[in-house]
């Protein structure tokens, strides 16, 4: 049997509804009279399996799983490095200097783009930006232990 | 009838503010570049641009924040005509004949066309709007939880029957939409759920960290810089004016796909890609000349391109007078009311005024603007393109994570975007519309509370939802969409909803 993309999502979807009831145990479901906090979720995750189930039975109609084109993963792969650690340092950094890093190293380290163009249009918007932000829509960034 | 013109004149007063013209102009000036920009559609726009409405009062953002609604609509249109990408899905359409004109040195004609149609077919819509929305905020108010119940399930089936994917998928989507938007305090019990102890967790998970990762940064993830092409033509301004014989060509296709979109954008669903499929659909059905549909029939460019528009105006008729989102970009914009504290829907009309009718009348004006905008600065709108998308896409994910951060300052929002990102990435690999999770999200809280109420008010009793006259009428209609389903699936029948998507998936 070919392996395809509705069996894994099929499957993914059953065990995503499995899990919604793992962790719904301690929720009360009620009665139909007086339904609780546990009554919705319980009757989502229930569709989300059977639902789950008819994608997987009817998988023959979808492609082969083989079939899906991960070649972009090597960009979407560090943008997503790149993105996560931007967001941890955020808070910590500050927005200017974590969004220069974060302009540097997709410019130069993901895109090949020349040092000199990177650093003046990366350090450019983030500047543009923070003087938007701060200045005209007075909606404060987060600022670096420096001060800025 | 009186009173509503009353209204609106008092709508325009509120329109004609200079903030607010100011507002209008921002909005269709981003929506524009929004559209013209391959990879960023209507709704990662919106979403992205979500947050910097926050220091504005409600009136002024939702003018906004619809302003580059439209404003995409107009904008899609360019590219699709000069470069055959479609900036967003609904001018897929427009790309096959607006290309083939441009290919033919028709190019400005097609281009003039396009806004021309998109203008009056949205001023239509917006005449529409303003006739049909007030009565049915009124009817609205008769609305108890059953009717809500009904109503909330009936476009949850109608947006799944309506799709182009499949209806398991689209429902598997709005189900995992329901999931998330139950996460935090249950408002009927106070029960923490699924909240893993993160007080942020709390009051749930965002509209904004969701759309935004899903449509916002998920696109940036799938689209590699390389795949992006950077060829461009710009039309003089002196190539724009079509001939008189081109203009007789578009007059009837144009009136037919205002009507068309209108009507098709108040059903749920992703109304204004729907309608363009179908108006090219009837053009070419009607046309006496249906062979040169595909090599630059005019009105392939005016029916598409008007249908998309007034549906993107008829869609805000049931978001304005039944605070119902039709699709994922209304969800988006009741969200963004609601973090201003004002609920859309029946009470809109007579709770705020200001916001129903200021926002209705800076529609009219918008419309104008973007005509007036479109045409002469389509050469400027064009240069746009030739940024390297190397150089936009680490500036898109700058704004995603001030957008998101800046909602409540919550770094646990910005993570809850990454990982829907990551999210969205996936459900394109695997064929998933994404759109229906953002619609079951934004219901879910409203759906729960409208059906636990309807069964305590019944004791338990189903049937409520068939005692009443209006919530029976509603589930009558989801029965029927429901059996029609069934029966197409059981028959194998390729019924028009297969026909569609496979042009989708032909076009695109």
């Amino acid at each position: 049997m070919t392996l395809r993309t509705d069996h894994v999502a099929g499957a993914a979807f059953v065990g995503f509804g499995l899990l919604i009831i793992a962790l719904s145990g301690d929720l009360p479901a009620g009665r139909l009279s007086m339904p609780g906090s546990g009554f919705l979720p319980m009757l989502v995750a229930g569709l989300t399996i059977v639902l789950g189930i008819a994608l997987f039975l009817r998988a023959r109609e979808s492609e082969p799983f083989a079939s899906i084109d991960w070649q972009d993963l090597t960009h979407a792969g560090p943008v997503i490095l790149v993105t996560a650690g931007a967001i941890a340092a955020y808070t910590v950094l500050g927005f200017i200097i974590t969004m220069v890093l974060l302009m540097l190293v997709v410019l130069i380290g993901v895109e090949r783009r020349r040092i000199v163009h990177a650093a003046i249009y990366g350090i450019g918007v983030v500047i543009l930006t923070y003087v938007i932000f701060a200045i005209f829509l007075k909606s404060p960034l987060p600022l670096s232990p420096f001060g800025f | 009838m009186e009173s509503t013109l009353v209204s609106l004149l008092h709508g325009f007063s509120v329109a004609f503010e200079p903030i607010n013209l100011w507002y209008a102009f921002i909005g269709c000036l981003i929506g524009t570049l929004v559209g013209v920009l391959p990879g960023i559609g209507p709704l990662s726009g919106i979403s992205i641009l979500l947050p910097i409405t926050f220091g504005l009062n409600a009136t002024q953002a939702v003018i906004m924040l619809a302003g580059i609604y439209y404003g995409s609509q107009y904008g899609g249109s360019t590219t699709s005509i000069l470069m055959r990408i479609p900036g967003e899905a609904s001018s897929v359409m427009t790309c096959v004949d607006g290309y083939a004109m441009a290919q033919r040195g028709r190019a400005g004609s097609a281009l003039c066309i396009a806004a021309v149609g998109s203008f009056i077919a949205g001023t239509f819509g917006i005449v529409m709007l303003t006739v049909v929305a007030p009565p049915l905020a009124t009817l609205a108010l008769k609305f108890g939880p059953p009717e809500y119940t009904a109503l909330l399930t009936l476009g949850l089936i109608f947006l799944a029957y309506m799709s182009s994917s499949s209806l398991i998928r689209t429902l598997l989507m709005a189900c995992t939409g329901l999931m998330l938007g139950m996460i935090g305090i249950d408002n009927m019990t106070g029960h923490f759920r699924y909240s893993f102890d993160l007080v942020e967790l709390g009051d749930g998970i965002g509209i904004v960290p969701v759309a935004v990762g899903l449509f916002g940064l998920g696109e940036i993830l799938s689209t590699p810089s390389k795949n992006v092409t950077g060829k461009v033509m710009a039309p003089k301004l002196r190539e724009l004016l079509p001939t008189t014989q081109e203009w007789r060509e578009a007059a009837m296709p144009i009136a037919r796909g205002s009507v068309l979109g209108f009507i098709i954008g108040i059903i749920p669903g992703s109304a204004h890609i729907i309608s363009s499929f179908l108006s090219y659909a009837l053009e070419k059905k009607l046309s006496k000349h249906p062979e040169q549909f595909g090599h630059g029939a005019v009105a392939g460019v005016a029916g598409p391109e008007s249908a998309n528009n007034s549906a993107s105006t008829g869609a805000f008729v049931p978001m304005l007078a039944l605070g119902i989102p039709t699709g994922p970009i209304t969800a988006v914009l009741i969200g963004a009311l609601m973090v201003h504290g004002v609920s859309a829907g029946p009470q809109l009309v007579t709770e705020h005024p200001d916001v129903f009718w200021g926002f209705v009348a800076s529609m009219y004006v918008g419309n104008l603007m973007l005509l007036l905008l479109n045409l002469p600065l389509v050469g400027m709108f064009v240069s746009v393109l030739r940024i390297p998308y190397a150089y936009l896409y680490p500036l898109i994910i700058m704004f995603c994570i001030i957008g998101v951060y800046e909602v409540s300052h919550s770094i646990v929002d910005v993570w809850i975007m990454l990982i829907m990102g990551v999210f969205g990435y996936g459900l394109r690999k695997f064929g998933f519309d994404p759109a229906p999770l953002v619609l079951g999200l934004v219901i879910a809280p409203l759906f729960e509370q409208s059906l636990r109420q309807s069964l305590i008010m019944s004791n338990g009793d189903y049937l409520i939802f068939f005692s009443r006259p209006i919530a029976l009428g509603l589930m009558l209609v989801c029965i029927a969409l429901l059996a029609m389903s069934a029966l197409s699936f059981f028959l194998k029948r390729n019924d028009w909803r297969t026909k569609l998507a496979v042009a989708e998936a032909g076009e695109t």
